[in-house]
């Protein structure tokens, strides 16, 4: 394995090679050679650097991105350094960026000395010009730039040994010890308050939960305000055939009917005065004889059949039935659907005979 | 006796007066103006066919409102002898109009005919005629009580005032959109890039938005030291206010809710009118009309827009708030609010125009339903009676939401809208439109055959 070669080496290889191919007999000048290795003193210094790690890579399997690169290398350095400025070397199947450029250029000197006459010199000169480090080409240029940049950092990592990692704390075993011990006072607590975090969440919880429980105490309130479900609202007799009366709607929500419209039976009934469309307060209009919504416009029969506008459905009866007093009572706290068939329920009436 | 609902009284008379001496200063200075671009026209052969200078036409127009303001202003005649009021039979023919589908046909035909006729109507001397002729209409109409109770309520002045604004915006829209459409005909650069109206943040924006917001101030002001609250006596459970009306900008909505059920237009559509707002960008594919005013670029996004936002939600509005009367009755613009006015409806379910009047026998029942399946499942009887009940309606509507898309592909323009957006947002598209046209077709539904449902379930409060 010979030294390593830097890109600006390679470069100059090719360029060699190139030249001799172009230049035809002319041999390659070894001032470029020489004055290439004199001239890159960071080059030559960089591969030193990067010569002893590979003993170490080279043998094992490549690890990292640096020894592929270096293995890379030593082929590069083996094939071409042997066969130095020969010609099938160049016209290998170009392996490598090297290879590629040393082509490239190759062509580009061959092309120049054909234009013009008395320049067969050139490639040479070109070359000193690139040994000497003067007006670089700008790939050579940027090659070195990024060999400066990361060529360094990048074979660092296969210098190191292999870190070690250090003994872990024996953490497991510490908690494996506190096991057994009772859950002190102090740890709940601490566990509850301990940090921010933990304080932020307890209390969080704690007022949420207050709160639920409060909401929960508000449904069950000391004074029910409200009027009681189960009234009286006077003798049926209070009730003529054939009307609707007000007389509850304003303090209680109900209208009293009495009216032998419904199946024929001579019937007194309790209706909510709640629109079944959207819950506004309907009138009883007389002279129409109709429920009209004053919302929407649905509009009810006396029996409280919905006929006109918007409501889905009738009217909804509440309970009613003569108390022993002989007095008619109404139970609001059941409703009677007309659509479930719950009109035919007797006590969501009271015929009279 | 004393009228208590006099359509004139000495403070309409001399109001009416400050009126027309406004509309008369009004049209002095538009006749100024077309004074200084001296133009002319040829009048009629019956004239003589000579040349006129246009403003002249103007010029008389100008004295008469000074007169009619003059004799409005110095009259001491009764108010009940003063001749210049709206005549009973105008009235009745205007009254005659206060029925929803013919409203609603009405404003649709109206939008029409202002995108149709656009051209014409964006030449400032058609627009200010126009203008001239709503303000006439306005005027003229407050000698009469009942208009004068509906438009002077202190909830409806500013409706009455968006009505103008309406107008006004279409027409801006509109004259800049003619304006691009030509330009874009004859090849010449947008309106937009021509006359770049880009301006400096400070001073000229900030100062104009410090002159509006003062202005806007002094205008809020005014409005609130002259226009009382409309307070109303404390809620009462038991007692709904009749007629029992929405904030104006939902008065759209409380229609909608005269026609669906609640969850349907209080909810869905609600809900649907909003996605689809948002779902237009992902629709949309025209990417022409961006960032200037145009209506042949965008002919069917903007025309589908018009018609959801001017018959459908401005439009309700109007008719939510001057021709809806005491129980939700129809009220004509100049028809006293009659809390007995009598209108006889009757509205029934499809499935009852099917089983009742086609097929005339009752409603399917459990009776009517297979044994085995009461025997085995009774929980399935319900709904396999409604399902039998209500098959017609439900097919229909399947019909009209899922088949109905499919049959619009032979319109050439959905055909085209189907290749260019794909299945599935074709058919987002196409529901969303179908949704929208769901409200004028109940609408018309329910005045033409009282049609009540399509999909009637109480039992399970479903209903369409």
């Amino acid at each position: 394995m010979a030294k390593k070669l830097t890109t600006a080496e390679i470069l100059a290889q090719a360029r060699k090679q190139a030249a001799g191919e172009s230049a035809g007999a002319e041999s390659p000048p070894p001032a470029t050679e020489s004055a290439d290795a004199g001239t890159q003193p960071e080059a030559a210094s960089a591969a030193p650097a990067a010569a002893p790690k590979k003993p170490a890579a080279g043998g094992a399997k490549p690890t990292s991105t640096a020894d592929i690169l270096a293995a890379a290398r030593a082929q590069k350095a083996a094939g071409a350094a042997a066969p130095a400025g020969d010609k099938p070397a160049a016209k290998a199947t170009p392996k490598s960026t090297a290879d590629i450029l040393a082509a490239a250029r190759g062509k580009a000197a061959a092309a120049v000395p054909a234009k013009g006459e008395g320049k067969g010199a050139k490639p040479a000169a070109t070359g000193a010009a690139v040994a000497s480090g003067e007006p670089l080409p700008s790939v050579e240029e940027m090659m070195k730039a990024v060999r400066g940049g990361s060529g360094g950092p990048a074979a660092e990592p296969a210098v190191k040994p292999k870190p070690t990692l250090p003994p872990l704390p024996k953490k497991p075993v510490v908690a494996a010890k506190k096991a057994p011990e009772a859950v002190s006072r102090r740890g709940v607590v601490m566990s509850l308050i301990g940090t921010p975090f933990a304080a932020a969440w307890t209390f969080l919880t704690a007022t949420t939960a207050t709160a639920t429980l409060a909401m929960a105490r508000f449904m069950f309130p000391n004074v029910l305000v409200e009027p009681p479900t189960r009234f009286k609202v006077g003798p049926p007799g209070d009730y003529p055939l054939g009307t609707v009366s007000n007389k509850w709607k304003s303090s209680r929500g109900i209208w009293i009917v009495h009216t032998d419209q419904y199946d024929g039976g001579n019937l007194i009934y309790a209706l909510a005065s709640v629109c079944t469309h959207l819950g506004c307060t309907p009138n009883w209009l007389d002279g129409e004889q109709k429920f009209k919504c004053p919302c929407h416009g649905s509009g009810f029969y006396i029996t409280g059949i919905n006929f006109e506008g918007p409501a889905p459905r009738p009217l909804e009866r509440v309970g009613l039935r003569v108390a022993p007093d002989g007095m008619l009572e109404v139970d609001k706290s059941v409703k009677f659907q007309e659509e479930m068939g719950q009109w035919a329920d007797p006590t969501s009436y009271v015929e009279i005979a | 006796m004393v009228n208590p609902h006099p359509d004139l009284t000495t403070s309409v008379i001399h109001g009416l007066g400050w009126a027309y001496l406004a509309l008369f200063l009004m049209n002095l200075v538009w006749t100024i103006r077309v004074y200084r671009g001296h133009t002319e026209f040829r009048s009629p052969e019956l004239f003589g066919g000579m040349m006129i200078p246009s403003a002249t036409p103007w010029a008389v127009y100008s004295i008469i409102l000074f007169l009619l303001s003059l004799v409005h202003l110095i009259t001491n005649a009764a108010p009940d002898t003063f001749m210049l009021v709206m005549p009973e039979f105008a009235k009745n023919f205007i009254d005659g109009f206060a029925d929803p589908t013919i409203f609603f046909a009405l404003s649709v035909g109206l939008m029409a005919a202002v995108i149709y006729f656009r051209e014409t109507l964006v030449k400032p001397t058609v627009a200010w005629t126009i203008l001239n002729m709503m303000l006439l209409f306005t005027t003229f109409s407050l000698t009469d009580y009942d208009f004068r109770q509906i438009v002077g309520k202190p909830d409806n002045v500013p409706i009455v005032s968006m009505l103008y604004i309406v107008a006004f915006f279409t027409w801006l829209y509109f004259s800049r959109a003619v304006e691009n459409d030509k330009r874009k005909a004859e090849g010449r650069p947008l309106f937009e890039q021509e006359k770049n109206e880009k301006i400096l943040v400070w001073p000229d924006l900030v100062y104009t938005e410090l002159i509006c917001m003062i202005a806007l101030t002094v205008i809020l002001v005014v409005w609130g030291v002259v226009l009382q609250a409309p307070l109303e006596e404390p809620a009462s459970a038991a007692k709904t206010p009749n007629p029992s009306k929405a904030p104006w900008y939902f008065l759209g909505l409380q229609e909608m809710l005269v026609y669906y059920d609640p969850w349907l237009a209080g909810v869905v559509f609600p809900s649907v009118i909003l996605g689809g707002l948002m779902a237009i960008p992902y629709i949309d594919f025209n990417k022409l009309g961006n960032g200037y005013y145009t209506f042949k670029d965008r002919a069917f996004s903007v025309s589908v827009f018009m018609f959801g936002f001017l018959p459908l939600w401005v439009a309700m509005i109007i008719l939510g708030t001057f021709l809806r009367g005491p129980n939700w009755n129809f009220f004509g613009i100049y028809e006293f609010w009659d809390v007995h006015k009598l209108e006889v409806l009757n509205n029934v379910n499809l499935s009852e125009y099917f089983w009742i009047k086609f097929l005339n026998r009752g409603l399917p029942t459990a009776a009517d339903i297979p044994n085995f399946i009461s025997a085995n499942v009774p929980a399935l009887v319900t709904p396999v009676v409604i399902l039998l009940r209500e098959w017609l309606g439900i097919l229909l509507t399947l019909l009209y939401l899922g088949v109905a898309p499919m049959v619009m592909v032979y319109i050439p323009k959905f055909k085209e809208f189907f290749f260019r957006m794909g299945f599935v947002r074709y058919m987002v598209f196409t529901n969303l439109l179908l949704m929208m046209l769901a409200l004028p077709l109940k609408m018309v539904l329910r005045w033409s055959i009282s049609l009540k449902y399509i999909v009637a379930i109480p039992e399970w409060f479903f209903n369409i």
